[in-house]
């Protein structure tokens, strides 16, 4: 067990926390490339497996296409989280 | 080329926030290829000063924008208009483009997102080093290519002092003795003669002892 004086202070964010209001789910966006994951996400419909609403999926030529203006352009627009995949 | 590197965020941030309306302006030569100001990282700056903005509930209109060069009247005229209605400018350009757009611009505050610093080249991907200090008075020519003005830690135009270890200074053995590099560039070329030949005191007149210096051209 840690000792109260070991015990880090957390840092303080800037935004002040909250409760989680029941049912909240995460806003994320995914990336995915064309040629493989996006295939592979096409082959999961086709094979009717679902995923959850709160995923949208944002389909690139090549995640080398990404850029850190799509991430930051997606948070400032209250995205929570970003998956990339490729 | 001019380095930079981006002051901390909450030191651009305390400057600008009182505005309610900012350009965020990049410069997209020198400090493009350092990555720290051109209109890319204008960009960047300007979606996290928004986000920042969000997060304390300031009210600034934020938008990005930016030229080739703020050092020079040509460049600025694609963007005569965003400029002529912004409140606020925060440049990304060093400590020339900052001010000649503070000349240019009499009533618009420009705020620097960069701290200036240094004339240097690109080692490597993402590694940048000092090379020129511009003191007016180039001496390249007998030290083999090796600037002892900046390389040399004290500065020195009569060989290396007594910190000079294998090679290194004795400031840090991350640097390399400036004379060491002259000496061995002086053997590859044959000229270690010129390494006896005593250099006069140096016109430090013509380095920043002069005060702010300029230089016009006849015919212009």
């Amino acid at each position: 067990m840690t000792a109260e004086s070991e015990k880090i202070e957390e840092p303080k964010g800037l935004e002040t926390p909250q409760d989680i209001p029941d049912g909240w789910q995460a806003n994320i966006i995914a990336f995915a490339c064309h040629y493989c994951a996006f295939a592979a996400a096409d082959l999961a419909g086709v094979m009717r497996l679902s995923y959850p609403a709160n995923v949208k999926v944002v389909r690139l030529p090549c995640t080398g296409k990404l850029d850190q203006i799509y991430l930051l352009r997606a948070f400032e627009r209250g995205v929570d989280g970003v998956f990339a995949a490729g | 080329m001019i380095v930079g590197e981006q002051k901390p965020f909450d030191e651009v941030w305390e400057m600008v926030k009182g505005h309610k309306q900012l350009t965020v302006f990049g410069c997209n030569t020198c400090v493009a290829v350092c990555h720290q100001g051109g209109n890319k990282e204008a960009e960047i700056l300007a979606s996290l000063l928004k986000m920042r903005a969000t997060q304390e509930g300031v009210d600034i209109e934020i938008v990005d924008g930016g030229i080739e060069r703020q050092c020079e009247h040509p460049f600025f005229e694609s963007a005569q208009e965003v400029l002529k209605e912004s409140e606020a400018v925060l440049s990304l350009a060093c400590g020339i483009g900052v001010q000649f757009m503070a000349q240019k611009y009499k009533t618009t505050p420009i705020y620097p997102a960069l701290n200036t610093t240094f004339l240097g080249d690109v080692q490597e991907d993402g590694y940048f080093t000092e090379k020129c200090q511009a003191c007016g008075d180039c001496v390249l020519g007998v030290t083999g290519g090796v600037c002892p003005v900046t390389r040399c830690c004290k500065r020195l135009f009569n060989g290396p002092c007594g910190g000079s270890t294998n090679g290194k200074c004795e400031i840090s053995k991350d640097i390399d003795c400036a004379w060491q590099l002259v000496v061995d560039r002086l053997e590859a070329l044959g000229k270690i003669k010129d390494y006896e030949k005593i250099t006069p005191v140096k016109d430090w007149s013509k380095d920043r002892a002069g005060g702010p210096r300029s230089f016009k051209l006849e015919g212009f």
